[in-house]
């Protein structure tokens, strides 16, 4: 099933169309959003190396991890970045994101790393995020009528830095953009008012939520009886995902998932 | 009274009822003759229209009275009657008791009609949905519609409307939180062409032949006769509307269009500026109607727009264009997602509403749902009315259904249904096809004389 969402990403949309975007919604309860967003990320990325997607190039965004940690899992999922790397660029929002350091060792960062990421110094401005994306994207694909995709490593740690309006603003933005092919994000809704929630589900047009293998073990208390039922919730969880299609209709699957080979059962 | 007699192989007799001087005795005697009349024809159905007036002053005792006589269906808190009194139904998605919507508009004014007290309508673009309101969208209203965070249905009936008002050469301000509003009018459907309308009336004509008719309902529908024969397009009062066809340029660049963007504004005064100056330019004076004018403005409080968190002044904006509008002869069509804006400010805009109707998604490949409901297969999304303009009315419209589907005919053209029954296993059942939500029940009808 996460396969059906990476296609719908690689297919991309249509002319005249925004583009198609993906929420992957997760809790403390079932926190494996982050493991599918390196799933979804790893299978584009194999898309666009073999030529089968609509968008040439990826945008990631990155908020929650440093982009030495994105061009390490590459290289484990056997993605070989150091022959070319004019498909992918990383925006490191993670390093500096409010400008704090005027100066930056480049030790810090991976010689790899450093190649194919460049700083973003104030995540407060959210017009300057919009404009840094859109001319790395038009850098990785040229002048052509090509498409580039954009991840961003987590909107929850993006709406900390700016407010709902703004955040939903360079969203929806992005998705109209005539050159983006495709946009995922991810989201840790437990972090979060509903309304927050609602506004990215209203935004996206496929919701994919991780929730607890058993549902009500969660919140009790740790005894024995459900202290089995507690860990198998840290192993496996439930995979749901609301598709938005063309036509009007809301297409809906689940399915299992297990925690380390991500594998959808 | 006259008795019309409509061009159509079962001839249906209509009775149309006048103002209220007429007594109600005198109808009732008037009805039964008409109708051993027609027993003796062996004539299937005959069909009463009266003013509301009369429904409303006595309605219990009419209906009684007249429940007598006929043996044909009355919602609401009638029973059915017999089997046979499934084909007998004035409009089918209307109170039985339904006024008379074929008075030729005396209004000189293209694309408005005179309505009852004192009234006038322009249309939404989609004819069911007209039938539905009774009349269409009346000057001077605020319709709201409830989009459905799943699904985009709300921009089939925007389009439609505003489609509707540039065939008919009626101003329109169109307000969005896209970053190009005006690329939205190339989105817009032209009206179906002249030969598809001959040709689907021919198929029509055919496939009546191979209909098994057990919903009987959804079929009298489409033999009452269309008041409005001529063919030209202008001339029309609602348009069939090809969504695949784009709206030709000449619309809406010799028009007067002008498009609002509401993403970058800090609040909402800069788009009040815009529909106040827009009001004021089609203010009524004295009854009469020089050009109606249509506002639309999709997703208010989409989350882009800065002005979505403030709720109170999303709340004053609508009061004040609810009562600029009020003395216009304009239409407001305001759409927005509740599903982004807190329980008490959705309470709030929904009592705002002279007309509320919602949008909402239905599963795909849902088996349940398709073993529920007839036609699942062509449906795209459901249409629910909950509430419907009455201006200078104290009299509610009281509908028979308020949950429509909404399907496009070959990709092509929206139609509203109601929702009907698919059709049980044959050897328990009804053959009358019950009108519900997706959830609800059949109940078999009780045979009552």
């Amino acid at each position: 099933m996460a396969d059906t969402i990476c296609r719908t990403l690689r297919d991309g949309g249509l002319e005249g169309e925004h583009a198609p975007a993906l929420t992957i919604k997760d809790s403390k309860a079932s926190p494996f959003g982050f493991d599918v967003f390196n799933y979804v990320l790893t299978q584009l990325s194999n898309y666009i190396l073999a030529g089968k997607s609509q968008s040439r190039g990826l945008v990631v965004v990155a908020y929650s991890r440093s982009p030495s940690f994105y061009v390490d899992l590459l290289k484990r999922r056997g993605i070989d970045i150091a022959s070319s790397h004019d498909w992918i660029h990383i925006l490191d929002c993670y390093t500096d994101p409010l400008g704090w350091k005027n100066w930056l060792i480049d030790k810090d960062i991976s010689q790899e790393a450093s190649s194919l990421s460049s700083f973003c110094q104030d995540v407060r401005n959210l017009d300057k995020l919009y404009s840094l994306i859109i001319e790395q994207g038009k850098g990785l694909i040229g002048q052509g009528k090509d498409r580039f995709s954009i991840a961003i490593d987590s909107v929850s740690e993006m709406v900390r830095h700016a407010s709902i309006s703004s955040v939903a603003g360079i969203l929806s933005n992005l998705r109209s953009h005539d050159q983006v092919s495709s946009i995922f994000w991810l989201l840790h809704s437990d972090l979060h008012e509903i309304k927050f929630t609602s506004v990215l589900e209203y935004l996206s047009s496929m919701v994919a939520s991780v929730e607890p293998f058993n549902q009500a073990a969660f919140g009790q208390r740790v005894d024995l009886e459900n202290l089995s039922m507690l860990e198998q919730n840290f192993r496996k969880g439930k995979f749901h995902v609301r598709f938005k299609r063309r036509n009007g209709r809301v297409r809906v699957m689940a399915s299992n998932l297990h925690q380390f080979c991500l594998k959808m059962k | 009274m006259k008795a019309a007699q409509t061009p159509h192989k079962k001839e249906v007799p209509c009775v149309f009822g006048r103002p209220p001087q007429l007594p109600i005795t005198k109808i009732i005697r008037l009805s039964a003759a008409l109708l051993a009349r027609h027993r003796r024809c062996s004539t299937p159905t005959a069909a009463l229209s009266l003013p509301p007036r009369v429904c409303s002053l006595r309605p219990e005792s009419l209906s009684c009275r007249l429940s007598t006589i006929y043996s044909w269906h009355f919602t609401g808190k009638t029973k059915l009657c017999s089997v046979d009194a499934a084909m007998a139904t004035t409009k089918p998605r209307l109170s039985s008791f339904s006024r008379n919507l074929s008075a030729v508009s005396s209004s000189q004014t293209p694309g408005v009609k005179c309505g009852p007290n004192g009234t006038m309508f322009v249309s939404s673009g989609i004819a069911d949905l007209d039938k539905i309101l009774g009349g269409g969208f009346p000057l001077g209203s605020l319709v709201m519609v409830m989009e459905d965070a799943e699904a985009p249905h709300h921009m089939l009936l925007l389009r439609n409307f505003m489609s509707q008002g540039l065939v008919h050469g009626q101003p329109l301000l169109y307000a969005s939180p896209s970053k190009d509003p005006r690329g939205f009018l190339g989105t817009l459907p032209s009206p179906a062409s002249l030969k598809h309308d001959k040709s689907r009336d021919r198929e029509s004509e055919q496939e009546k032949g191979l209909r098994i008719a057990w919903q009987y309902k959804k079929y009298m529908g489409e033999n009452q006769p269309n008041f409005d024969s001529h063919r030209d397009n202008k001339q029309d009062y609602c348009n069939e509307f090809d969504l695949r066809k784009p709206l030709e340029r000449h619309y809406f660049t010799r028009q007067r269009v002008n498009c609002v963007g509401i993403q970058d504004s800090k609040n909402l005064a800069a788009l009040q500026e815009h529909c106040a100056s827009f009001l004021a330019q089609h203010q009524r004076n004295d009854g009469s109607c020089a050009l109606a004018g249509r506002i639309a403005i999709q997703s208010l409080c989409a989350p882009q727009c800065e002005h979505s968190n403030m709720d109170w002044e999303m709340l004053s904006f609508i009061k004040s264009l609810k009562g600029m509008v009020r003395s216009s002869n304009a239409v407001v069509v305001i759409t927005f997602p509740p599903s982004l804006l807190s329980l008490s400010s959705t309470k709030r805009w929904q009592h705002m509403a002279d007309t509320l109707l919602s949008v909402a998604a239905i599963p795909d490949e849902d088996k349940e749902l398709a073993k529920l409901l007839s036609g699942y297969q062509d449906m795209v999304g459901l249409l629910n009315v909950h509430k419907v303009a009455r201006l200078n009315t104290q009299v509610p419209l009281i509908l028979e259904a308020t949950t429509f589907s909404i399907k496009l005919q070959k990709r092509r053209f929206l139609v509203l249904e109601c929702l009907n029954q698919a059709p049980v296993d044959g050897s328990s059942g009804s053959s009358y096809g019950t009108s519900g939500s997706c959830s609800g029940s059949s109940k078999a009808g009780t045979l009552d004389f």
